[in-house]
């Protein structure tokens, strides 16, 4: 088996469908509210015109989402060279994080199938397995595991606060457990990236501006930020626990204004 | 003043435990190194295999075992200080070069066509070959000063036990042909060959020596 497996050949069956990003993201069905360029952006309730709709297909991303981050933690269990490319501790936790991982599709796909989805209804794009085919694994971890893992924890309060609006026990029970779950993929990556890159601060700065990247791709049109008109609100207090510094986080706030600005003009 | 109790043994009278084991602690931390390695092995395949794996079922299956096999391996490297290695990677090698090319003959298939070749390696021959090494291990070691290795094994067999089911049973339910049948025992006996070659999970003697040894008299 090689090393640094592609993202256009991740297994899947038939029932899936894979389009890019900006066709995902451009999809009136998606989970953007106001999924067009020119509406309105609006924070995801289920008061919404298509609110409910609208979390289906975010439930659907999640799902999918899951699975490329379940390949990539495997991945990193793989790619690498115990001792001489990454801790053997580090690997234990990304083996954890698998684990995780393979609940969480399951969790999301059940909780697909509870809202009315199935396999398939909605595309998926491997952007999230891309960040996870970083050939440094510091970038990896953070790119995913702060980054992404950062962008699942705003996802899924938005979703409990949903489930509980709409009065969903199950979705807000659900999403709260792997809230718990993201907090802690996301203190792996901060206290990695922190130990890997002690006496190297060159790495330190080339980690953070990869996470800066994929953030900033995953702000795209203001999808997630803390402003009313954003659909999936960032979360300060279990970014928090997470390691994410104020600075961090107000960073974060502000590119995702930033995009919304650029959406506009 | 309160009564003062009869005297009693220090082993109860069911308690049939005996102080003299197969191993000493060179030879149980060689065993345990060797366990470590093939652990490691494991968990590193079956994650690296997770993106490569289209049914859905088997991949978050791989996902699941993948993390009880880095939780071995985490058991294992723990044991190795409290059995004087204080730098567990110094044993946590292949017994031999025979068993580096079972794991890399193993984790070679990569094709989304492959499962059965995956699964097949995984859990018809590497999980059964490590469930007789531990169980062997388990058996054979003193009860009383090799508790905490005993222990850890009862853990660890146990998870064997029920991810080697969960294995047969994926197979069973995506062998559907008879040409899947011959692939998925051909890759087998192949791996097999390979695993004999080696002795099993920690070289010549994982599991012991059944045969008697007889001199022919001229």
């Amino acid at each position: 088996m090689r090393k640094i497996f592609p993202a256009e050949e991740l297994a899947r069956d038939s029932r899936f469908v894979r389009q890019s990003n900006e066709d995902r993201m451009n999809d009136p069905r998606g989970a953007r509210v106001g999924g067009s360029t020119g509406e309105k952006l609006s924070k995801l309730t289920p008061n919404l015109p298509n609110g409910p709709d609208r979390a289906r297909a975010l439930m659907h991303g999640i799902f999918v989402g899951e699975i490329q981050a379940l390949e990539g933690a495997g991945r990193t269990c793989y790619d690498f060279e115990t001792t001489t490319d990454v801790p053997f501790a580090m690997k234990l936790d990304m083996a954890r994080q698998c684990w995780d991982e393979a609940r969480h599709c399951e969790i999301s796909v059940a909780l697909a199938e509870h809202m009315g989805t199935e396999i398939g209804e909605f595309a998926e794009n491997t952007l999230l397995y891309q960040a996870a085919c970083n050939p440094d694994p510091v970038l990896r971890l953070t790119g995913v595991n702060r980054a992404l893992e950062g962008l699942a924890i705003d996802v899924f309060n938005t979703m409990k606060e949903f489930g509980s609006i709409a009065g969903d026990p199950v979705l807000e029970f659900c999403e709260d457990w792997m809230l718990a779950d993201e907090v802690t993929h996301v203190k792996m990556g901060s206290d990695w990236l922190r130990e890997l890159t002690l006496n190297d601060k060159e790495r330190l700065t080339k980690a953070l501006e990869f996470q800066k990247v994929v953030d900033r791709l995953f702000s795209f049109n203001g999808f997630r930020g803390e402003d009313d008109e954003n659909p999936i609100q960032l979360t300060r207090r279990f970014r928090e626990l997470a390691g994410f510094s104020d600075e961090e986080i107000d960073d974060i706030a502000q590119m995702s204004r930033e995009a919304a600005a650029e959406t506009v003009h | 003043m309160a009564e003062v109790k009869r005297p009693r043994e220090p082993f109860a009278p069911w308690d049939r435990r005996v102080l003299p084991g197969l191993f000493d602690v060179e030879e149980t931390a060689r065993r345990v190194g060797n366990y470590k390695w093939v652990e490691t092995k494991l968990f590193e395949t079956l994650g690296g295999w997770i993106a490569t794996v289209p049914e859905l079922d088997v991949k978050l299956r791989l996902g699941t075992h993948c993390y009880h096999h880095a939780w071995h391996a985490e058991l294992f490297d723990k044991r190795l200080p409290e059995l004087r290695e204080m730098n567990p990677e110094r044993l946590a090698i292949p017994p031999n070069e025979n068993l580096v090319d079972f794991m890399e003959a193993m984790s070679e298939p990569e094709a989304p066509g492959l499962t059965i070749e995956k699964l097949v390696g995984a859990y018809r021959v590497l999980l059964p070959h490590k469930i007789a090494a531990y169980t062997y291990h388990r058996n054979g070691t003193s009860e009383v000063t090799d508790m905490p290795t005993i222990r850890m094994l009862d853990f660890v067999l146990q998870d064997e036990m029920n991810d080697w089911r969960e294995g047969e049973m994926l197979l069973k339910s995506i062998i559907e042909t008879d040409e899947e049948i011959e692939r998925a025992t051909a890759h087998q006996a192949r791996l097999e060959k390979l695993m004999l070659a080696a002795g099993g999970i920690a070289g010549k003697g994982s599991i012991g020596n059944a045969y008697i040894d007889i001199t022919e008299e001229k």
